[in-house]
């Protein structure tokens, strides 16, 4: 395993610092969860997350209320490479676990802090989860309904982020480390994380002083038409079945014209080129969209992907987790027991 | 701007850079900290930089924004690797790289003589991370895929926009910048690996299971409920937050900090209706009827200011969030008291731009702007001369036979 011998004090929970460990104990590294007694901050549906999160990973329960659960927490520092948590900064510096404690008695420690706005600055105490977050970087104003209504994200993207950017610097700071020697600490802002998942947008509005627009479907990389998500037949009592399409160039016209068999209105000379198609491209969706209302979504991307066209279907919880045949040809469902001995699956 | 001499974590790494615009921000994750990296492009440039917004809307291959932000502190080399001599050039620079980084797709480096088996014979202790949109082998290994069709495929559209509504596309291209992250982290593991035994190995990254690997929810409620998770406009799964609207914007709603002092508040507004009585103390009881809840919060704060309500609501440790634009994120005190945006010199324009800066603040090896995106073939001459020897007269004729 790449990081044999590697060990990890992990003080993270909710959702982003446990995917940032998640990645080092997948890796081979020995990640230690100090768990306390937190209440059931998110209810029952929480613990469906755990398997996914914590898997890999051992787990020790520390009362950190007591000096005796610090001194605990403080020898097995001394025996780890990397400190990880993701409290605002008062938490570690009151049980004297912060970074300049730290090095104190492990010279070459890691700390990573992965707090939600930063350990310095005006709103380093704001309150924050990955909802928060997702709204003050504009990705809840932007991701709008048809409507301009607010309509994402349904979930925590923010902490998914936020983890990745942790992972990445987690791992980028052992690696100096092994060639120098030398520690550090790391204030990983979840927000500044998020911020940089934004994209080329930023640039947009630094340089050419433009706001950016509520997404939707039009092409973001390069141009295409028909581009966009389509309902397609019902799957059973299931009505919520859509594709996405992508047609590109006007090699991939002709290809999509001809696996959806040639029918007459492809004709029509403002579908003739893709600068028309895009212009027109509000009646070429209609007839998109009778054609994938009569086909099963899955049906539809295997003869539109046969035919060379970019083309998937909107894949759910049971698409993803039991149909996808990509995915368990690749083996990314990996199986687990619970703590109760029942069986269950992680992504891989 | 700093000069190349650094101090970043991973100084002395040395990457190729062979992907195109939907990978390209795999490698500059490495460049942001110190990697000597090399963005290898067709001659006239890669195709990212014909991709929108440009630089005062006016397109050229030196001013879009696009190429900008995913190649920071990368260095240009054109090469023609259709032709041999671009290949054999490429190998040479392969002797003395870490990492290779391509998204030709499955089975096409090996049919241009840049494959792992060619690669790893050249230089044994070469990581080589090849990403493709579903992998290099299996049933759908020859599907294409951009990132619309990726956030389908990897389950991040359906959880996304309104019941009975068409699923709403997320804000940037999230299955590219997970996949570029996952890259780099299983990259950065095998130069572990390749640490203790000297060899390389191969990575074969699926851009729809690292999207797949960037949602939230989905799989594990998945597996413990046996039923897939549906849209809920921005009503969080977990059920304590919802976006409402406001006298002049939207808020984000929070029920998860302390209902006492949330409570107070609404009914010293005369707005609190039926939250008054005992069961809403109850975490569960407020998770399970979240709508009826945000619709009274909605009512509460349909007269009053967005800012107003979140300065207090922040007082009060509640977790409630201006909903804001992004153009907002440029004036955010917090990001600017943490130096949050960098600008950067672009002196062929004699401009500077601010650009969003470091992701997380290290305060060992910091991240820094080594150097602005590269011109199409800035770094042609120091590469070829100074890393492989190449003459002035031999750098003449491949540019004359158009294979730099």
């Amino acid at each position: 395993m790449a990081l044999k011998g590697i060990r990890v004090v992990d003080f993270t929970w909710v959702v982003a610092g446990p995917v940032a460990t998640r990645m080092l104990a997948d890796n081979g590294a020995e990640v230690i969860k100090i768990e306390r007694k937190i209440p059931g901050y998110m209810g029952p549906r929480k613990v469906g997350l755990q398997p996914d999160l914590n898997r890999n990973k051992l787990s020790v329960a520390i009362n950190m209320a007591e000096p005796r659960g610090v001194e605990l927490a403080r020898r097995l520092v001394k025996i780890s490479d990397l400190v990880i948590d993701n409290f605002s900064a008062r938490v570690m510096r009151g049980w004297g676990m912060d970074y300049e404690s730290l090095r104190k008695i492990k010279p070459d420690i890691i700390c990573i802090s992965m707090s939600g706005l930063g350990h310095t600055g005006p709103r380093r105490d704001y309150v924050s989860y990955g909802p928060t977050l997702q709204a003050l970087t504009g990705f809840v104003r932007l991701m709008t309904d048809p409507n301009g209504e607010p309509a994402g994200f349904g979930y925590s993207f923010s902490d998914l982020a936020g983890g990745l950017a942790g992972g990445f610097a987690a791992l980028a700071a052992l690696w100096h480390r092994r060639r120098t020697g030398e520690g550090q600490f790391i204030d990983l802002s979840q927000m500044e994380a998020l911020t940089g998942y934004l994209g080329p947008g930023l640039l947009d509005i630094s340089v050419n002083g433009r706001e950016q627009s509520p997404v939707d479907w039009r092409p973001q990389e390069r141009p295409a038409a028909p581009y966009g998500v389509y309902r397609c037949q019902p799957l059973g009592d299931d009505d919520d079945r859509w594709i996405v399409i992508s047609v590109r160039s006007q090699a991939e016209w002709d290809r999509f014209v001809g696996a959806i068999g040639a029918p007459s209105w492809v004709n029509d000379a403002k579908f003739r080129t893709l600068y028309l198609r895009m212009r027109n491209r509000d009646e070429l969706d209609r007839q998109v969209a009778a054609w994938t209302a009569n086909h099963q979504a899955e049906e539809a991307m295997t003869i539109l992907q046969r035919a060379g066209i970019p083309a998937g279907l909107v894949q759910n919880g049971a698409d993803l987790c039991t149909r996808d045949p990509q995915l368990q040809f690749r083996n990314f469902w990996a199986p687990v027991k619970r703590p109760d001995g029942s069986d269950t699956y992680v992504s891989g | 701007m700093q000069s190349a001499a650094s101090s970043g974590a991973l100084a002395g790494l040395r990457i190729l850079d062979l992907t195109d615009y939907r990978a390209h921000l795999c490698a500059r994750l490495f460049a942001d900290l110190g990697a000597d990296v090399i963005k290898v492009e067709p001659p006239g440039g890669d195709r990212g930089r014909r991709i929108a917004p440009f630089v005062d809307d006016r397109p050229h291959p030196d001013r879009s924004l696009f190429f900008w932000f995913y190649n920071l502190n990368k260095r240009s080399l054109t090469l023609d690797l259709e032709s041999a001599r671009g290949r054999e050039l490429l190998c040479e620079l392969a002797r003395g790289a870490d990492v290779v980084i391509e998204n030709f797709g499955p089975g096409r480096a090996d049919a241009m003589g840049l494959g792992w088996a060619r690669l790893h014979e050249l230089n044994p202790a070469l990581v080589l991370c090849s990403i493709s949109p579903f992998g290099a082998d299996g049933p759908y290994r020859d599907y294409l895929a951009d990132d619309a069709v990726l956030t389908a495929m990897g389950g991040m559209l359906y959880v996304n926009g309104y019941p009975g509504r068409p699923p709403v596309r997320p804000l940037g291209l999230q299955a590219y910048h997970a996949s570029s992250h996952y890259g780099a982290i299983a990259t950065l593991c095998a130069l572990f690996a390749r640490d203790r035994d000297g060899t390389g190995q191969w990575i074969d990254l699926s851009m729809q299971a690292a999207t797949a690997g960037a949602l939230e929810h989905v799989v594990g409620l998945f597996f413990q409920n046996g039923q897939p998770e549906r849209r809920r406009g921005t009503l969080h799964w977990a059920r304590f937050f919802r976006a409402g609207k406001c006298r002049d914007g939207y808020v984000l709603h929070s029920t998860i900090g302390d209902w006492t002092s949330l409570l107070e508040w609404v009914k010293a507004d005369d707005a609190a209706q039926d939250l008054i009585t005992p069961e809403w103390h109850e975490h569960d009881h407020r998770a399970q009827h979240a709508e009826h809840l945000f619709d009274v919060l909605d009512e509460w704060i349909k007269d009053k200011q967005r800012d107003e309500i979140v300065a207090r609501a922040q007082l009060l440790r509640q977790p409630y969030a201006a909903v804001r634009y992004p153009g907002e994120l440029f004036d955010d005190e917090q990001l600017l008291a943490r130096g949050y945006f960098v600008e950067v010199e672009h002196p062929e324009l004699g401009r500077s731009f601010r650009y969003p800066g470091a992701p997380c603040l290290m305060h060992g090896t910091p991240w820094r702007v080594y150097r602005r995106p590269p011109l199409v073939g800035e770094h042609n001459d120091a590469i070829l001369r100074d890393e492989l020897g190449l003459s002035r007269e031999e750098l003449a004729v491949l540019t004359a036979e158009g294979i730099i």
